[in-house]
């Protein structure tokens, strides 16, 4: 399953790229994302409880970035399980100047899912997939302007 | 498999039901026909604390003529669509999308409230009542309210309904009496969810040859069902012909965003949607010619 998507981001490339590079705004962007504790550098332990509609379900996996070429590269790994199976989705992530100072971020990923929910919903995780991507994006937005706005205050 | 442990009950009256879904706030689920719930039930992918049975709430369970459309109740079964007569006078295109709902055995048990509530975004009955502008009761312990069929359907499975409200009707309105419908999909075998379906409105000038109103709404292509404004705006004012046809299926085919999977490519859930947007309005002239 591959998912590609660009998202817009209003500042310049090295303010975009400490915000999805912090832990914090990983945490609290990240859909569903209850838990996240740093193992190591640029790792992450993560508890995640991911609903659509009535199918909910709780992962326990690994977050983690590699390849880290700041402020322009680096690869996003989501691994996780729970009973209804498991989800591994890597995205590599690159940011690009864009006119009056802003940022594109390009992603571009894989998917695998297992499990029962695999037999199941296979016909909609693209569709999931790219939503929860897009939720992402979004926080990350929402979170950029409030950064702003307490720097200025 | 089994399901996960969970605390049933079966109510007798809507009153009822309705104290027991607010009792446990967010952690019960209401239980029709079960055609949907119970799968996920046994797979274990729902694992709700209580399950509400509304099958004994007998109040439920109608089909009635509502200003001039009708009004159907949470328990309603889908195969009141190919039997009642109020249907097949008042919308009579619900009768003929039936045809495509699964199969015989889970028609006469799935509701048709409950298709619209689960959501799912190939499923026929939810693209039915976002393109007839289908209005919902959603009734809750305190109050209830109504919602249009275009705010309804928010993604996959969800919709707009609280944790502690139950669908209690769905309203199709009367339709003006010069338009036609037609519905149609395409899936592996039948009875499978839909690869990608429309359901298509069409209404004619007087004189019959410039296209009024069009209505064209797909299911199986987005979160929810996706009504396409830009592909009815290439036929409104437009001559009834090919071309037209021609213009609104290519329009869709570039607005819908459709997902791959193991069934079908993107690609081609988009071609699928162009040739049945093409088909559909095919069948719906030929029905106002008829008429």
């Amino acid at each position: 399953m591959k998912i590609e998507g660009r998202f817009i981001f209003p500042a310049p490339s090295q303010e975009v790229w400490d915000l999805l590079t912090d832990p914090e705004s990983l945490q609290h962007c990240t859909p569903g994302c209850k838990q996240l504790t740093e193992i190591a550098a640029d790792e992450f332990e993560a508890t995640m409880e991911v609903g659509i509609g009535p199918i909910k379900g709780t992962f326990h996996g690994k977050i983690s970035m590699k390849e880290k070429a700041p402020p322009r590269s680096y690869r996003l790994i989501i691994e996780g399980s729970g009973a209804a199976g498991f989800v591994r989705g890597e995205g590599a992530l690159t940011l690009q100047d864009e006119a009056g100072d802003q940022t594109a971020v390009h992603v571009s990923g894989d998917g695998q899912v297992g499990g029962v929910m695999a037999g199941v919903g296979q016909r909609l995780f693209e569709g999931v997939a790219k939503q929860l991507m897009g939720q992402f994006f979004q926080c990350m937005r929402s979170q950029l302007a409030a950064r702003r706005e307490n720097s200025s205050a | 498999m089994k399901p996960a442990k969970f605390d049933y009950y079966d109510p007798r009256s809507l009153e009822e039901a309705l104290t027991l879904l607010d009792t446990h706030q967010g952690d019960g689920k209401v239980l029709a026909g079960g055609q949907s719930l119970m799968p996920l039930l046994n797979m274990r992918l729902a694992r709700p604390n209580v399950v509400v049975d509304i099958n004994r709430i007998k109040e439920l369970n109608y089909v009635r003529p509502s200003d001039g459309g009708i009004a159907v109740g949470a328990l309603a079964r889908q195969r009141a669509l190919q039997t009642d007569k109020v249907i097949a006078e008042r919308v009579p295109i619900l009768q003929e999308a039936a045809y495509y709902i699964a199969h015989p055995q889970i028609r006469s048990r799935g509701t048709i409230c409950g298709s619209i509530a689960h959501a799912d975004p190939a499923a026929e009955l939810p693209a039915l009542a976002l393109a007839l502008d289908a209005e919902m009761t959603l009734t809750s312990a305190k109050a209830a309210r109504t919602v249009g069929a275009e705010t309804f359907f928010q993604s996959f499975f969800t919709t707009a309904l609280e944790a502690n409200e139950i669908l209690t009707e769905v309203r199709f309105p009367a339709r003006p009496k010069d338009g036609a419908w037609s519905v149609l999909e395409i899936s592996r075998r039948h009875g499978d969810f839909a690869i990608a379906g429309i359901v298509a409105g069409l209404a004619l000038d007087p004189d019959r040859q410039v296209i009024r109103r069009a209505r064209l709404v797909y299911f199986g292509v987005g979160p929810t069902p996706i009504r396409v404004k830009a592909a009815e705006d290439a036929l409104i004012g437009q001559a009834v012909a090919e071309p037209a046809f021609e213009a609104a299926a290519q329009s869709a085919k570039q607005s819908i965003d459709p997902s791959n999977d193991i069934h079908a490519s993107e690609e081609y859930r988009r071609a699928v949607a162009a040739t049945l947007t093409k088909r559909a309005l095919r069948a719906a002239l030929q029905k106002l010619e008829k008429n």
